[in-house]
């Protein structure tokens, strides 16, 4: 009987959530049997759990108001698997475009060929796809923004010191890129990196893996980060520290940029996810159009500093 | 005395601790049934787990037909056929009864795909022949301690062994059952195959064992072919002296009413009315399955009842846990100690305390070390719990002595109803004495006491009254003058009493 | 003295891994063994360890709590929220532990009264209030902003007291508690006792509901706490923060001997497993191990310390 009860009851608060959930979606549902149905895009997104993506989702969806269009938007939640679906809910919806943001570059060539075989055109974000046809990739050039950090470090330095690099998640590609930039720009000027560490991407760990390498190196000039939270986390550690290094981060989150105004951090290299987005959704609008447009659209980067 | 299978000599165990065997010899003829006989704690089971592999002895030897065998597990000792059941159940409550009989033997086919068909065929045949009626695909968990040890029996006979080892077989049997063994045992025995045999009933010795070898405290005390043996001169060669009479019977001056239970109803138990008073003991008989062990939980709040009233000392108290019964000063001792009567993992001296960790704690629950290892202490003592100290892990001790601390704990709660559910199973003679006088002991300072037993002399021996159940209701109450074996049976049976 | 010290180290095989890897990164890198470097991994330690000394709890009875690390999300949001929005200190702290507190309190409900398998319960709640963090913070990571309080409240991660860190000291009194509760109550007893046999522990006129309430209630408490630690080391709280911590402190756990099935175990032992993995991650990065090793390595140290221990208990 009280079983019974506790059951009803959470049925209920159940049925009640996806109720509120999904009321502010329900309007778009009539949408599907007419012809306007022919211009909704789908934008499938990594993650968002990250506030790169997040921005980048708000800039295309600005966009697509703009332009009167409708999106619908996936998260992946940082699973191919669950991308897959989500490309599969897409072509089931019978979207015009999708705009993928890729959980992994490898992983997503299959859900590309899907919506290939339906005829569906796809466009890639931030990151790109290695199997499959695209009409186009949109991302910043993480390789120019990593030798932008190693550029601006030279400079800071006068051309010699002691530098650590922070690095992303080992085998992404946004790692690869950046630190390739950055180890290119310092190749041949007097700079020496004394500690390469993975942090994850992470906040926490880009403490406490900061934390370690200062009790390692007595001596340290610069810090490059592969991201903003690795870098913000250095930062605690050399507070704590009460050593003087400079810190450069990318991808000028909020927090970081208010590091930078006040002169706790030195830089960020500036990506623009809003503005990925919002060529994204433009792109995606003339691809419906039937325009043809570029294969590779880079987007601006930019070194925020004090 | 030729025809020697296997020989023991010179076995010698240490445990951390404890020396547990002391250069023990053990013979095992062809086609002949030995007895292993001893006190709780004497070594015996530890003899058995070092002749088929489960222990390592420290020293001795083992010969096999004349040449020096050793196991390491009991795989190998399976394989030059010797099986064994243990003392303790090891069987996998959600498995089948065929499955459990074929545990890591399943007959497969060419593409090793379990046979299903010849498996529950060939157990069926097992059961069969032990007299089972469940089919072989019943799940273990839903049968009786008694089924399930029947089911033991049945692995190690699926082994078609040359040497049977069993430890303690009958403890949980009924009556019925333990004829079919004996059946089986003498046929198993005319087939040319030899049995050792543990137990603390020793009608059963003189029944069916041909030999006795009999330790003491991991001493070799010595080889005796049956015949030169009678009961008392077993129990001097065990024990090391006489002892006084079995049941030591004192006359009951019964109180006021401890424990009434009106009309008391639940899905396992009809009808129930009776009560007990301060310094009696009430024997509850009845067969397997006949709602005594179900009774005594429902009255210890495990079991929930429909309806009914239960009282203590006069005043209507509502259980509807064991915390609860404790705190009203009823307590249950388990018939199954290993699944729920003490905690194996922990030592004695944790066992001991734990139902009133309460009493012995003070501010912030701060446990009062002090209190708790003389409590402890204590219990070994009167109960001569036979262990290297209080510290030792329950898991470590002998069945008898698992037993005693399952009492200790319950007896630690000073209840003023005491129910315990087959006290003495698996208890050897010396310390059944024990237990009955301590029995008597708590009888005299005004203890109720139920005791639920399938040993018709120990009801008969002990009760001031005896209650019979069958079928989950109370079938008669008769005075222990007026009851004898045959009047309690045919109560027990269904069968109305037509003239006293 | 030596026979207790070596009693303890054959007691303990993961002491003994502990000591030994010790030495081998001491003779490999100076700076290891510099009072610095100590205070530092026993700082970075202390978050760790206190989610394992709550996980020590609850692995005892038999469980396991997977929600951890969601737990420490919520609360340490909430906390950051809370002082950047000009709460009081105290306030904010006491509200965030008692949060942590009152979702360990509905977990434990969830698995005694409701007879759910606490892996499934606790993964429930963890992915629930992973999604309640994300939700609660708009995905974004929350300063406590740079006003006095926030001062105040970051030095419970960062600051220092007699030169060695706070949360050290934080480290310190929970695991004496914890040590406490375990060897010398009642409730500590009946964790064991649970953990070995439930229904003799029933049977003995325990209330086992209650005892598990209370290990899940210690575990939601304790990672509030560590979620207060890690948002006022870094003077903001992650969305993301404490995922994957809950297997670093089963980790922790299990080097430390604790065994999965319950019942045996050490809040002793929990530390030093706690400490072998904060040493492991302390020393690849002095030694600037390359990542892609360290996750070999990571685990290679794992298994063999595992194995170690286990190959330890059985020749017993
Ligand atoms: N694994 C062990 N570790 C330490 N001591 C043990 C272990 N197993 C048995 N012992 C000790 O060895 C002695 C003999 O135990 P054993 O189980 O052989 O007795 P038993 O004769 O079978 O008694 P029972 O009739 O009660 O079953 C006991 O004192 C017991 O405490
Ligand atoms: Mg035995």
């Amino acid at each position: 009987m009280k079983k019974a009860l506790i059951l009803t009851m959470v049925v209920i608060l159940v049925a009640g959530l996806f109720a509120g959930c999904a009321a502010p979606a329900a309007p778009a549902a009539p949408a599907e049997t007419n012809q306007e149905g022919a211009k909704k895009v789908g934008l499938v997104i990594s993650t968002l759990n990250n506030p790169f993506f997040v921005t980048l989702k708000e800039g295309a969806e600005a966009k697509a108001k703009e332009l009167g269009m409708d999106l619908v938007v996936l998260d992946s939640q940082n699973d191919p698997a669950k991308e897959m679906a989500n490309v599969e809910d897409l072509i089931t919806k019978s979207v015009a475009v999708i705009l993928i943001n890729p959980t992994d570059s490898d992983a997503v060539g299959n859900a590309v060929k899907a919506a290939n075989s339906k005829n569906i055109p796809v466009i890639t974000l931030d990151r790109g796809a290695n199997a499959g046809d695209v009409v186009a990739h949109i991302a910043s050039d993480n390789v120019a923004g990593g030798k932008m950090a190693g550029e601006f470090i030279i400079k800071q330095l006068e051309g010699k010191g002691k530098v650590v690099e922070l690095e992303g998640i080992a085998g992404t590609s946004a790692a690869r890129d950046r630190g390739k930039g950055f180890n290119e720009a310092i190749q041949g000027a007097g700079i020496e990196v004394v500690a390469k560490q993975t942090a994850d991407f992470d906040r926490t760990k880009g403490l406490s893996v900061m934390e370690n390498i200062l009790q390692a190196q007595p001596e340290i000039n610069a810090v490059f980060a592969h991201n903003d939270e690795m870098a913000l986390g250095a930062l605690q550690a050399i507070k704590a520290s009460g050593r003087s290094i400079m810190v450069v981060g990318f991808d000028a989150t909020d927090d970081a940029v208010k590091a930078v105004e006040s002169g706790e951090m030195a830089a960020t290299v500036a990506q623009q996810p809003a503005m990925i987005g919002s060529l994204g959704v433009e792109n995606a609008a003339k691809v419906i159009k039937g325009e043809s447009i570029e294969k590779s659209i880079p987007v601006d980067l930019k070194l925020v500093t004090k | 005395m030729s025809n020697i299978i296997i020989q023991m000599r010179g076995i010698t165990k240490i445990f951390p601790g404890v020396k547990a065997l002391d250069s023990v010899n053990l013979n095992i003829y062809k086609g002949k049934i030995m007895a292993l006989l001893g006190e709780n704690g004497a070594g015996k089971s530890t003899l058995m787990k070092i002749l088929t592999g489960v222990y390592e002895k420290t020293s001795g030897e083992i010969q096999l037909e004349g040449k020096a065998v050793s196991f390491s597990n009991t795989r190998e000792s399976q394989g030059i056929g010797i099986a064994i059941i243990h003392q303790e159940l090891n069987l996998i409550p959600h498995l089948s009864i065929g499955e459990n009989i074929f545990l890591g033997r399943e007959p497969v086919n060419r593409l090793r795909k379990i046979d299903w068909q010849k498996l529950y065929k060939d157990a069926g045949t097992i059961m069969k022949r032990l007299g089972i009626a469940e089919s072989p695909e019943t799940q273990v968990s839903e049968l009786s301690i008694g089924k399930q040890q029947m089911v033991e029996i049945a692995k190690a006979l699926s082994l078609d062994a040359q040497v049977i080892i069993m430890d303690e077989p009958t403890g949980a049997l009924t009556e019925k059952e333990t004829e079919s063994l004996f059946r089986v045992i003498r046929e198993l025995k005319e087939e040319g195959r030899s049995i050792v045999y543990i137990s603390h009933r020793l009608k059963e010795i003189f029944e069916i064992c041909d030999d006795v070898t009999v330790l003491r405290d991991g001493q070799f005390i010595g080889e005796y072919p049956v015949g030169d043996l009678d009961e008392d001169k077993v129990i001097e060669l065990m024990v090391g002296r006489k002892l006084s009479e079995q049941f030591p019977r004192i006359s009951c001056r019964p109180g006021k009413a401890a424990l009434e239970v009106r009309n008391l109803n639940s899905p396992l138990v009809k009808e129930i009315s009776f009560e007990v008073k301060q310094g009696e003991i009430v024997g509850i008989a009845g067969l397997m399955g006949s709602g005594r062990t179900e009774l005594a939980r429902t009255l210890y709040g495990i079991y929930g009842k429909s309806s009914g009233e239960i009282l203590i000392d006069g005043k209507p108290v509502d259980i509807k846990s064991p915390g609860q019964a404790i705190w009203n000063g009823l307590v249950y001792v388990s018939e199954d100690r290993k699944a729920n009567g003490v905690v194996l993992g922990l030592s004695i001296k944790e066992n001991v305390s734990l139902s009133v960790l309460q009493r012995l704690s003070g501010l912030l629950g701060k446990i009062d070390m002090r209190k708790e290892a003389a409590m402890a202490e204590d219990a070994i003592r009167s109960m001569s719990i036979r262990t290297s100290g209080p510290m030792q892990q329950v898991k470590n001790l002998s069945g008898g002595n698992q037993q005693k601390v399952s009492l200790s704990k319950s007896l630690a709660a000073k209840p003023k109803v005491l129910i315990l559910d087959e006290p003495t199973r698996g208890v050897d003679v010396g310390a059944k004495k024990e237990i009955y006088d301590i029995m008597n002991q708590f009888k005299k300072e005004g203890m109720s006491i139920i005791m639920i037993s399938s040993e018709m002399p120990e009801i008969l021996g002990m009760s001031d009254r005896i209650l019979v159940m069958h079928e989950g209701r109370i079938a008669g109450i008769i005075d222990y003058q007026d009851a004898d074996q045959e009047k309690l049976m045919r109560l027990a049976i269904g069968k109305k009493e037509v003239a006293l | 003295m030596m026979m207790t010290i070596k009693g303890k180290l054959i007691r303990n095989k993961s002491l003994f891994v502990l000591i030994l890897f010790s030495l081998v990164i001491a003779v490999l890198n100076p700076r290891f063994l510099t009072v610095n470097n100590i205070l530092n991994v026993l700082r970075q330690t202390s978050i760790n360890s206190i989610i394992a000394a709550g996980m020590t709890f609850v692995i005892l009875t038999g469980g396991i709590d997977l929600s951890v690390g969601s737990i420490l999300a919520v609360t340490g949001a909430v906390a950051a929220s809370m002082i950047a929005g000009g709460a009081n200190l105290f306030a904010s702290v006491m509200t965030a532990l008692a949060i942590g507190a009152v979702i360990g309190a509905f977990n434990g409900i969830v698995i005694s009264k409701g007879k759910i398998q606490p892996f499934i319960a606790t993964l429930a709640t963890m992915t629930l209030l992973r999604g309640y963090a994300m939700v609660f913070t708009d995905g974004k990571p929350v300063s406590t902003g740079s006003h006095e309080v926030a001062g105040v409240f970051s030095s419970i991660g960062a600051g220092y007291f007699l030169g060695v860190p706070i949360p050290i000291y934080v480290m310190a009194a929970v695991f004496a508690l914890a040590y406490y509760i375990l060897r010398h109550t009642r409730t500590g007893r009946y964790v064991y006792s649970l953990g070995c046999n439930e229904e003799a522990t029933v049977y003995s006129g325990i209330n086992a509901d209650r005892v598990k309430i209370f290990v899940y209630t210690v575990s939601g408490f304790l990672s509030a706490l560590a979620g207060i630690i890690i948002t006022a080391r870094l003077s903001s709280a992650q969305p993301q923060a404490g995922s994957g911590y809950e297997l670093d402190a089963i980790a922790a756990v299990v080097l430390g001997g604790t065994s999965l099935s319950g019942g045996v175990g050490s809040i002793f032992g929990t530390i030093i497993g706690a400490l072998i993995i904060g040493v492991l991650n302390n020393a690849l990065n002095l030694m600037d191990v390359s990542s892609y090793y360290q996750l070999l390595l990571k685990g290679l140290v794992i298994l063999v310390a595992v194995l170690l221990d286990r190959k330890q208990k059985s020749s017993k």
